[in-house]
């Protein structure tokens, strides 16, 4: 290895890295990048976002307050995963597209950039999220005070009728943002002590009005939003998740006499009471496409369930997003027990609930039944266990053919005796895969 | 791609023919400093790391990190085609299914060329620290393949004991016992013959002879072997490769039961 006969050729002929050309380096993004909004038109200027606790949760959680237009939440709004986006946010004058306008806008509001026309003064967010201010009723923001948890024990008859000052003094101390709003703001107390009327058992003491918190005015008050939501329609997620699947009866098996075609029940069984020169095959497709037109579900699910079902799905929405949880308890209580009469009754609902869950467990007993006979072998299952036999099958073969390559000083080496060795991994710590 | 030339194969056959028969298959992982590998034998208890740096090539291309999964088996077969003194070229594209060796024979224009299917290995790399050895031990790589040699023939495993004195190999077998003592002695005349030991404390080891046996396969590649030790790590075995590459070796030592 000392003695090297050629010469060895000149380093220049090694490609070196040739210096990158002078490229123009973007401004590093910045770690705190503005976010967009959508905040209600017209507010006051004395409007401004502030800390406050969230009723459920009791996490601070931020929100805007408008003197005139009273206390709104944010919603986040993001863009799938999937789908990675991002904002281009420019001046008013320099968009094109309409339908972004209105975002960019509201954007400007917020971030405040210099009024430039270019569409070169625009800016890029990365975070493809969306702020929506949208309305809370100061009720919700008021209940954690009113009954704090730890009165929870006692029930709601032992708390004390209090002043308003008292209640909301216990609403500062948790909040100091809603303490400098009180001050500044005088009007919102007057907000506050209307709100308080509808959800309070009020007592008149001299020239003050005391308020004690009441469940039954609370549960009221939210069956009458509630009402209110199932008037407007749930949002299309709701009514997906919640009112369509959990009204769907099963398809049980179908009445013979329904169809003119000979028909295979749900269970596969093809009948043989009409002559059947086509195949079995065909027979049963025709019988599942028959099944969508006329069959009559064991079920029929009434407007009036639906309705009930949607108004139950409102209530736990607004009992889980807006309701402490030590509140809740009680509130479903004081419903089941139907208080009010201003109260819907969800007997038939559970009633029939409980029926299509019975439906439910008989046809999954049922298909069991028939996966048995229609197929032995599932479609996928076999493909899957295919491709596993294969995979064994190779790796077997892998192995076989690695230990007849190996030489014969491997083999010798691993008869070596390696008692009281220990392994390297345990010397030397395993580098992480993406490190290599 | 990666282009690296070799101005003689020799090196390139002497480390494949070292370390083929501790591990079978294993990742060359090219970048542009140089090609290194890094790999267990089946038992895990030995490992083996070589570097060549980009100095020994001339000239060397890299432009992007791959990893060419190799059997040595096969390495060996196609290496065997090449001559001592042949120039030896590697290339390989960046996504590489093969790689691609060349050999050029100085004196008579014939050149071969030969590629070898890679293969996908799923190897874990261990991060090595650098350690600082109770002691360190140069000696004629030769010497060191000789005292291995005869002591196995007695022993599956030897002690290493490195004290003032000197360093002492020392087994126990079923026929009888040895031991080799060797002093530290500079000869500047013969600067490959000398027998070093730097050492901060004295260290006592055993380890397996089967092992040690292996290592010194490559001696070949150095005229002088380099064995670190320190107690309850394992045993750096090193060979240099000039331009400041190397071929090394650990092994785990015994510990606990001694037959």
């Amino acid at each position: 290895m000392a003695r090297t006969r050629a010469k060895p050729v000149p380093k220049e002929a090694s490609p070196e890295p040739t210096s990158p050309p002078p490229t123009k380096t973007l401004p590093p993004s910045t770690s705190n990048p503005p976010k967009l909004f959508i905040l209600p038109r017209d507010t006051s200027k004395d409007a401004r976002i502030l800390t406050l606790d969230n009723p459920a949760t009791a996490n601070p959680s931020r929100y805007f307050f408008c003197p005139d237009k009273g206390f709104y939440e944010f919603t986040r709004i993001s863009a799938p995963k999937q789908t990675p986006r991002s904002w281009l946010i420019t001046p008013e004058n320099g968009s094109r597209f309409n339908d972004s306008h209105e975002k960019e806008k509201e954007g400007e509001e917020v971030k405040d950039t210099d009024k430039d026309t270019a569409l070169g003064s625009g800016y890029i967010t990365s975070s493809p999220s969306l702020f929506i201010a949208t309305p809370l009723d100061i009720l919700f923001l008021l209940l954690p005070a009113l009954s704090p948890a730890s009165t929870k024990q006692k029930g709601h008859e032992k708390a004390n009728f209090l002043s308003l000052e008292d209640h909301l003094e216990a609403l500062t101390t948790s909040s100091p943002h809603l303490k400098s709003l009180l001050c500044a703001h005088t009007s919102l107390e007057a907000t506050i002590a209307q709100r308080l009327m509808t959800c309070c058992d009020t007592v008149d003491a001299g020239d003050e009005t005391m308020y004690r918190v009441s469940h039954l005015r609370v549960l009221e008050c939210l069956v009458q939003k509630a009402e209110r939501m199932v008037a407007k329609g749930l949002p299309k997620s709701l009514e997906d998740k919640f009112i369509t699947p959990a009204l769907e009866v099963p398809v049980m098996s179908i009445a013979r006499e329904e169809s003119s075609v000979s028909l295979a029940t749900s269970t596969s069984f093809v009948s043989t009471t009409t002559a059947t020169e086509t195949e079995t095959e065909t027979m049963t497709t025709i019988s599942t496409s028959t099944t969508e037109g006329n069959y009559t579900p064991a079920l029929q699910t009434t407007t009036q369930i639906l309705h009930l079902l949607r108004l139950r799905t409102a209530l736990t929405y607004l009992l889980h997003s807006y309701i402490p949880a030590h509140l809740r308890t009680p509130l479903l209580s004081l419903l089941s027990t139907a208080a009010s009469p201003s109260f819907p009754s969800f007997v038939p609902l559970e009633s029939h609930l409980s029926a299509i869950a019975k439906l439910k467990s008989e046809a999954a007993a049922l298909r069991s039944i028939s996966d048995n006979i229609s197929r032995k072998r599932g479609y996928e299952d076999d493909d899957e266990k295919a491709a596993e036999r294969e995979e064994k099958k190779r790796k077997k073969e892998d192995e076989e053919k690695k230990k007849k390559q190996e030489s014969r000083s491997i083999k010798q080496l691993k008869k070596v005796n390696t008692s009281g060795m220990s392994k390297l991994s345990s010397f030397f710590a395993v580098k992480p895969k993406t490190a290599k | 791609m990666l282009e690296a030339r070799l101005e003689q194969a020799s090196l390139l056959k002497k480390v494949v023919d070292a370390i083929k028969d501790l591990v079978q298959d294993c990742n060359f992982d090219c970048n542009d400093s140089g090609i290194a590998l890094q790999a267990m034998d089946n038992s895990h208890v030995a490992l083996v790391s070589m570097m060549l740096r980009s100095d020994a090539f001339s000239p060397f291309r890299c432009d992007r990190n791959i990893a060419l999964g190799i059997n040595l088996g096969s390495l060996t077969k196609v290496l065997r085609a090449a001559q001592n003194d042949d120039n030896l070229t590697l290339k390989a594209e960046d996504a590489p299914d093969v790689v691609n060796l060349v050999f050029e024979s100085v004196d008579s224009d014939r050149i071969s060329e030969y590629d070898i299917k890679l293969m996908d290995i799923d190897q874990e790399h261990l991060g090595i620290p650098e350690t600082e050895y109770a002691a360190t031990i140069s000696m004629p790589s030769a010497e060191f393949q000789r005292i291995c040699r005869d002591l196995s023939a007695l022993s599956e495993s030897v002690s290493i004991e490195c004290s003032k004195e000197g360093v002492k190999f020392n087994c126990q077998g079923d026929i009888g016992s040895g031991s080799v003592q060797l002093r530290s002695r500079t000869d500047v005349e013969k600067p490959a013959t000398n027998v070093e030991i730097d050492m901060t404390e004295p260290v006592a080891l055993t380890f397996s002879l089967k092992y040690l046996v292996n290592f010194c396969k490559a001696s070949g590649l150095s005229d002088q072997v380099k064995l670190c030790l320190s107690n309850e790590v394992p045993l750096l075995v090193e060979y240099s490769l000039g331009n400041g590459g190397y071929l090394r070796f650990y092994l785990a030592p015994k510990i606990g039961d001694e037959e």
